[in-house]
């Protein structure tokens, strides 16, 4: 009584809906490949940022007298750096500030061994998992007897490292 | 027959709805176009932060309204060395947008195949001094850059008369007072562009104030009278230096030029007018007019303050150096802001 | 099966059809995502900031060159930017300079600096 014709259009649909459907899930599966290239936006953002900050902030307001990120690493003044820092880079034209985060870093050379001085440890916002982009800024320290932090008195180059994240 | 062919469409059909209403949702999580529209944010960014724009000398800000297609790019910064430094002037002409059409900022600075429409904004930190903004009010899904800059801004050379009035009065005065630019001295490589004051960008301002402590005491006056303000030239390099009085219309008033103020009125060059003893004398003399000057970097120039009365009522006289010496001209901090580029 | 009625194959040449398009579309889009891509890399992957950092810091080193030699620093510095260089930013530096010469009346130190961090090479010689 079932004939085999009588099945052939409704086969011949379900065939056209599964190559539809297996195409859609190829193509979405091979994209999401891809996509990643806008992650890579944010990173790029945030870390002409912190390079904007921290070179604004090695600039002097007036000619010849030292840098604020010279005197704050001198002196080892982390709370003046973070709210210096924070204040240049959570600014904006309009609107609310921004909410970013830090921690910094600075590397000095004493005799063979590379050192890091933890110069502002993270906030409680720090979890270790957040996608923090880490920006850096030469400075050089002039000698000046009496100082016992990085590598003594002696005039040297630090490297200021910053990490900066959105939380 | 027809049911089997029913089915087999209808299944068809569903499949095909499926597939077309995933295909929205394939190119909304991709959001190719925000990518596109970053990278020309980014990129109008770096033009206007790190580049002082085309020409350099004449700077592009000087251009007027007829000479508007002569500007090729605007970059706002003081020289391509300095990046993130922003000379105060090349902003103030930047978001004046009476000057500058929604379609040239598109053509000399985003530089766009297709017609982006944009958004650039400019604020200092402290939110005063700066406060500028120019373009459409964003929507959703915009790109975006934020650039952390600093702002020079023009120096200033405060004549005050309480402290500079025993330093500029003689009894035999010819009634003459001088402010000098030695350009030789200004531009001087040794100092950084960032801090260097260029009359060929920046406006020079003369400001003299408490006016009665120059006055002659034992006349007693109480006004004297300013007979013109002339511009003279001298050229160190010429056979037999001498200083040359400029060809300038100093009849004419003309903002873009310079302006002249007594006591907050405005005047031309050539006032005639009475200086009373609390009046300020305010002389701003803008690049366009140096342009028309053809001063050289060895050039020196004079800026002279003619009062004539007989007797004299006033003791001025003198030379004062517009120069690095922060007694003579008042240089300010550079400004910490925040430029914003939207485009979408 | 064997005397099977074809009629119905254009439904299953639609599905074909529709997926070949679905193909190119998504062929399309995966090209400008890979623009916006690589724009973003290339931003991150070019050390222009790092570049430009190493520069100043090198100006600063000149501009105090004086005080730093009759210290007896000059040395110690130097080896500070070249061992963190390499330590922390895994990048090669050097950089020396030789006499000074007269360019347009201003005496300056010829300033040659190598860069490398393994991608991006960066050589120059700067009058300073």
């Amino acid at each position: 009584m079932v004939n085999d014709a009588g099945q052939l259009y409704t086969m011949e649909g379900v065939a056209a809906g599964v190559i539809m459907l297996l195409t859609v899930y190829i193509v979405i599966s091979t994209t999401s490949i891809y996509t990643p290239g806008d992650t890579h936006i944010p990173d790029m953002q945030l870390e002409q940022l912190g390079s904007d900050v921290l070179a604004m902030m090695d600039t002097p307001d007036t000619n010849g007298t030292k840098s604020a990120l010279e005197t704050f690493v001198n002196a080892d003044d982390d709370a003046g750096f973070e709210s210096m820092f924070l204040s240049y880079c959570n600014a904006k034209a309009s609107g609310a500030a921004d909410d970013l985060h830090m921690s910094a870093n600075v590397t000095y050379r004493d005799g063979n061994l590379i050192k890091e001085h933890q110069f502002l440890a993270p906030d409680n916002t720090w979890t270790g998992r957040e996608s923090a982009v880490r920006v850096t800024r030469w400075v050089q320290l002039d000698s000046q007897p009496g100082r016992t932090t990085y590598a003594g008195a002696r005039a040297q180059a630090v490297l200021v490292e910053v990490l900066l994240w959105r939380a | 027959m027809s049911l089997d062919f029913l089915a087999g469409f209808t299944i068809f059909m569903l499949a095909l709805i499926m597939v077309v209403s995933m295909v929205p949702g394939l190119l909304a999580g991709l959001e190719s176009s925000g990518i596109d529209y970053d990278a020309v944010a980014y990129r109008t960014g770096v033009i206007l932060v790190e580049d002082p724009g085309w020409p350099v000398y004449p700077p592009w800000e000087m251009n007027d309204e007829v000479h508007k297609d002569e500007i090729e790019r605007i970059g706002l910064a003081v020289s391509k060395d300095t990046p993130n430094i922003l000379l105060s002037t090349k902003v103030e002409t930047f978001f004046n947008d009476s000057f500058f059409t929604p379609d040239d900022y598109r053509n000399l600075a985003i530089f766009g195949d297709i017609p982006y429409s944009y958004h650039f904004s400019l604020r200092s930190l402290d939110g005063v001094t700066y406060n500028e903004e120019t373009g459409d009010p964003l929507p959703p899904g915009y790109g975006y850059i934020r650039r952390v800059v600093k702002i020079k801004e023009p120096g200033v050379a405060v004549i005050n008369g309480t402290t500079f009035a025993p330093q500029y009065t003689s009894l035999s005065s010819n009634q003459e007072f001088i402010v000098r630019l030695d350009f030789g001295q200004l531009l001087d490589p040794s100092v950084g562009a960032a801090y260097r004051i260029d009359p060929r960008t920046e406006p020079v301002n003369v400001t003299i104030t408490n006016f009665g402590a120059y006055l002659n005491m034992t006349e007693p006056s109480t006004n004297a009278t300013l007979r013109t303000v002339t511009f003279w030239k001298k050229d160190p390099t010429r056979p037999i230096p001498q200083f040359t009085r400029i060809p300038f219309a100093y009849g004419t008033t003309d903002s873009s030029l310079y302006t002249l103020t007594i006591d907050g009125n405005p005047y031309d060059l050539t006032p005639d007018t009475k200086v009373f003893d609390n009046d300020n004398i305010s002389l701003v003399l803008k690049p366009a007019a140096t342009s028309l000057f053809t001063l050289d970097q060895n050039s020196i120039l004079d800026i002279r303050f003619n009062f004539g009365d007989t007797p004299s009522q006033t003791n001025i006289t003198g030379i004062h150096h517009y120069d690095y010496n922060s007694t003579n001209v008042t240089l300010p901090d550079l400004q910490t802001g925040v430029l914003e580029v939207a485009v979408w | 099966m064997a005397c099977m009625n074809e009629d119905g194959q254009w439904i299953v040449l639609m599905g074909l059809l529709a997926a070949l398009g679905l193909f190119f579309l998504a062929l399309i889009i995966n090209q400008s995502a890979l623009v916006g891509q690589t724009t973003a890399e290339g931003v991150l992957e070019f050390p222009k900031n790092d570049i430009r950092d190493l520069r100043s810091e090198i100006f600063d080193y000149y501009d105090d060159y004086g005080p730093l030699q009759t210290l007896g620093y000059l040395d110690d510095v130097e080896e500070d930017i070249v061992r963190i260089s390499l330590e922390r930013k895994n990048a090669v530096v050097y950089f020396w300079d030789g006499p000074p010469q007269d360019v347009s009346g201003r005496l300056l130190r010829p300033v040659t600096i190598h860069y490398y961090n393994g991608v991006t090479e960066y050589d120059e010689t700067v009058y300073y």
